[in-house]
Parts: structure tokens; C-alpha cells; sequence
């Protein structure tokens, strides 16, 4: 009799441990995942880690619409219809968001309103809150086992809850800085087209080619974005150079080419204080740097930084390609072929044959 | 029936996994001393063996390669236990025979699932 016992109670402690390992198990794991990821990245994972941990056979993942009025679903899986959307009056769920606290219905179709969720008996609620307010919420249905929602269950997927709505937060402030920054940039080349019509479109237009070009090498997602940094502030340094000498009707002075062959250094200058931007601030630097070592600064070959290469190449086709104040655009037969020419003097070989691939497909707008 | 051996010289993982899987319906063998596994393994022919990484005397790697060198047991599928930070397959590279890796503290919801679509097939 008493042996039965305490193998009870032996069985019984050895599952109340492997509890608590699991949920230290998710804990690492939620800790060390979920910051790497995108917003989608980060509900795709909320999902697996509620369905798997809790062991519910439905599990959804909701974000309160910017109006604060709405909830509509991000990420689902299991008996969820994702097209619905939650509005204030909606009971069931609301609670949670009201309330900032986790919501517990084991009788879903009965609850006021829960006629939209009725195909699910029970359901917990946890609200995901960022710093300053709520981001919206998680929802897990119907436990494999049947049975209701304990407190456990409640505690693991606040715990869910709470590091998915720092992370997801984190996700949305970074997205924000980004297009901060871009903006920055596209004032900064505005004001720099500004001073003169023919400089128009060409930063635009550039920067697409150099990105058009970047992605027939093959680069990674993080060098095409320098590229288009490096690109859309390559001749920002042109700020300094006189309006006269930009828009000169003729053929420039030694003095007058001397000043405008300023404009690299220039914007690497008035860029020296990004530090995070080394790497694009050379590529403006030596944007107008030849292949064969003939250019501003002497730099030959593989010296020259890559963006720098890829830049020089993209600058000159739409340099060749634009009318300029001394002479009208070259046709796109003509341009290719002199920049064919120059490979190996003026631009890397290897670039140039991956713009003779992509210019292939490309049309010019006119 | 299916059958797993489980090596492991903490007598608290081998509880909670022996629990975890007879739960399941698996038969489960437990073995706290390493040096005794390939004899218990060779006996009982399971259909996948579960095993630590770190332990006295003889090492879940080198447990695993008596394992594969062996003709009568070299096909039963291995898991690897291994402590956070360690990179077996650096050690081991792919050729190490094992099946799959499992960091601990290991989610033993996520052990039974992983056993439960090995032995399945088995």
C-alpha cells in the first residue's frame, strides 16, 4: 500500500518537473529566437511555441488596428477563420485588450458575441503589450487534451506574450528608423537637384541601375542595400560645385573640370560624420576611380571598393544616356557599345558583363 | 511494441523522458552507466536510442560511434543530447550518425514529436 504511494507520488513529481522543463525549455528559446526575426517571422514562431507548449489545436496571433479600434488577425493555424475582424463590442475578446490581462472562455458559444468564434469550445486570450501600449493579442483554442485552461496555461503564454510584444515592438521602431533614414537621404538629393535641372531624376535613376546591376552579380539583400545608399549620395558632394559650372553650355576649363572632379571627395567629406556608413561613404569617394588606375585617386583594380565599381558603371550609362547642357543623350546601342570598349580601362570587367546581361532586358523610357 | 534506450547520467532526464514516452505507449530501457549501453543495445535491438552527450567514462559521441561501426545495430536511428553552446558537428562533422541534436533544456513535448515521426516510420 504504501509502496503504491509513493510510486504516486514519485510519478507525480517527476511530471510536475517536466513541466516546469518545458517551460524553461521555451523560455531559452523565446529568449534567444524571436529577436532576429521579422514581424511575420516573430508570429510564425508565437504560433509553433503555443501550439507545441501549451498543446492546443488552434492558435492565432492578432494586432489591433492603428484606428485602436479593430482587431484583425496577423498569423493563425488550426480551426481559425482569418478573415474576421474583432470589433470593440465584440465581447469574448475585447475583455483582454479593456482589461490588459489574460481572458479565459470555456464556453465560447455562449459568451455574448462569441458567435463568430463559435466553432471553438474554449479559448485563452493574453493581450501583447509594448512599451507604452498594447500591440494587440494571442489566442490559443480547444486543448488536444480537452480539458480547461489551467493557471499554467496561462502563466506560459504570458510568457509567450510578453516577449513577442517586445520583440515585435523592437521590429516596428527599426522599420521606423529605416525609413527615417531613407527620407533623410531623399530630402538631402532633393536639395541637391534643386540647384540644378540637369541633375533631375539622375540620382533616381542611377540608383536603380547600380541596384539592377547589383542583383545580376548576385549580391546579398544587405550589400544591395548599401549600394542604393551609396548610390542615392554619390554626387551630393556636387552641392558645393558652382551652379555656372554645372550647367556650362560648352566644353569645361582644366580650372572648371578641376572643380567639379571635387565632387567625390566633397560628399565624402560632408558624409564623414556617419560612421556607421564607411563602406558607403568610399563608394562615393571613389565613384570616378578607372579600372586601370588612370582615375582621381590612383586606385587600380580590386583597390577600388566594389560599390565604387558598381557605381562608376551605373553612373556612367546614365550620364551617356541623359541630355547634358553640352551635348544631347547617346542612343542605347551607342552607349553600350562604348562602355564595352572601356572595360578593363575605365570599369571592371565582371561588372560590365553583368550590365550587358541585365541592359539586354532593360528599355530606356524614351 | 516500439522500443527506445535512453542513456543518460542524469536520473532526472532519464524520468522524465521514460515518463514522457511510456505515455505514449513506447516501451522505454534506461541506462544511467554509458559503459553498459552497447551491450543493453545490442540485446534489445530498440527502434531508436536517445542519448547524452556529456558523461563519465564513455561520451554520447563515442557511444555513437561504436554504434555505427557496428553491422548488428549501426541502422537504429540515434538523438543526440547536448548542453547549450556545444557544436557537435563540429567535432563529429555530418558524418556522424546521428540523427538528430537536442539542446537542453530540451522541450519534451518537441522530444516525443520528433520520436514519435522517427519510430513511426521505422
Amino acid at each position: 500500500m504504501e509502496r503504491s504511494n509513493l510510486e504516486q507520488d514519485l510519478n507525480l513529481t517527476i511530471q510536475e518537473l517536466a513541466s516546469v522543463y518545458e517551460e524553461l525549455s521555451l523560455l531559452y528559446r523565446l529568449s534567444e529566437v524571436l529577436s532576429g526575426l521579422s514581424i511575420e517571422g516573430i508570429c510564425k514562431r508565437i504560433i509553433d511555441e503555443a501550439i507545441n507548449t501549451i498543446e492546443v489545436k488552434t492558435a492565432a496571433v492578432l494586432f489591433l488596428h492603428d484606428n485602436g479600434e479593430e482587431l484583425y488577425t496577423k498569423s493563425s493555424r488550426g480551426n481559425w477563420d482569418s478573415n474576421l475582424r474583432f470589433k470593440q463590442d465584440d465581447g469574448v475578446l475585447w475583455n483582454s485588450i479593456k482589461t490588459q490581462k489574460p481572458y479565459v472562455s470555456h464556453n465560447v458559444s455562449e459568451s455574448k458575441h462569441g458567435n463568430s468564434l463559435s466553432s471553438l469550445k474554449s479559448l485563452l486570450i493574453c493581450p501583447m503589450i509594448g512599451k507604452n501600449k498594447v500591440l494587440g493579442a494571442i489566442v490559443v483554442g480547444d486543448k488536444v487534451s480537452s480539458e480547461n485552461f489551467y493557471s499554467n496555461d496561462i502563466k506560459l503564454l504570458g510568457a509567450i506574450a510578453f516577449q513577442a510584444g517586445l520583440s515585435i515592438e523592437n521590429a516596428y521602431l527599426y522599420r521606423e528608423l529605416e525609413e527615417l533614414l531613407l527620407g533623410t537621404i531623399r530630402s538631402l538629393v532633393r536639395a541637391l537637384e534643386a540647384t540644378s535641372k540637369w541633375s533631375a531624376g539622375h540620382t533616381e535613376r542611377v540608383t536603380k541601375y547600380a541596384m539592377d546591376i547589383g542583383k545580376e552579380m548576385g549580391f546579398d539583400a544587405e550589400t544591395i542595400e548599401k549600394l542604393r545608399m551609396s548610390s542615392l549620395l554619390h554626387d551630393i558632394g556636387k552641392i558645393g560645385t558652382p551652379k555656372e559650372i554645372l550647367d556650362k553650355a560648352g566644353k569645361l576649363t582644366k580650372e572648371e573640370y578641376k572643380e567639379i572632379s571635387k565632387h567625390p571627395i566633397m560628399g565624402a567629406e560632408i558624409l564623414r560624420d556617419l560612421k556607421q556608413f564607411t563602406e558607403i561613404v568610399e563608394g562615393i569617394k571613389y565613384h570616378h576611380e578607372h579600372w586601370d588606375g588612370s582615375g582621381l585617386f590612383g586606385l587600380k583594380g580590386e583597390q577600388i571598393p566594389l560599390l565604387a565599381r558598381v557605381l562608376s558603371v551605373a553612373d556612367a550609362f546614365d550620364a551617356m544616356t541623359s541630355d547634358r547642357p553640352y551635348r544631347p543623350r547617346k542612343s542605347k546601342e551607342d552607349t553600350i557599345r562604348e562602355m564595352m570598349e572601356f572595360s578593363g580601362i575605365q570599369f571592371d570587367p565582371l561588372i560590365i558583363e553583368a550590365f550587358l546581361r541585365w541592359v539586354d532586358t532593360f528599355n530606356l523610357l524614351y | 511494441m516500439k522500443r527506445v534506450v535512453v542513456i543518460d547520467d542524469e536520473p532526472f532526464i532519464l524520468m522524465m523522458i521514460e515518463d514522457k514516452l511510456k505515455n505514449a505507449g513506447i516501451q522505454v530501457t534506461t541506462i544511467r552507466d554509458s559503459k553498459q549501453a552497447m551491450g543493453a543495445i545490442k540485446k534489445e535491438r530498440p527502434d531508436l536510442v536517445i542519448t547524452d552527450w556529456m558523461m563519465p567514462d564513455l561520451s554520447g559521441i563515442e557511444l555513437c560511434r561504436m554504434l555505427k561501426s557496428d553491422p548488428d545495430v549501426k541502422d537504429i536511428p540515434v538523438f543526440m543530447l547536448t548542453a547549450m553552446g556545444q557544436n557537435p558537428e563540429e567535432q563529429l562533422g555530418t558524418q556522424s550518425g546521428v540523427e538528430k541534436y537536442l539542446t537542453k533544456p530540451f522541450s519534451p513535448n518537441l522530444l516525443l514529436k520528433m520520436v514519435l515521426d522517427v519510430i513511426g516510420k521505422v
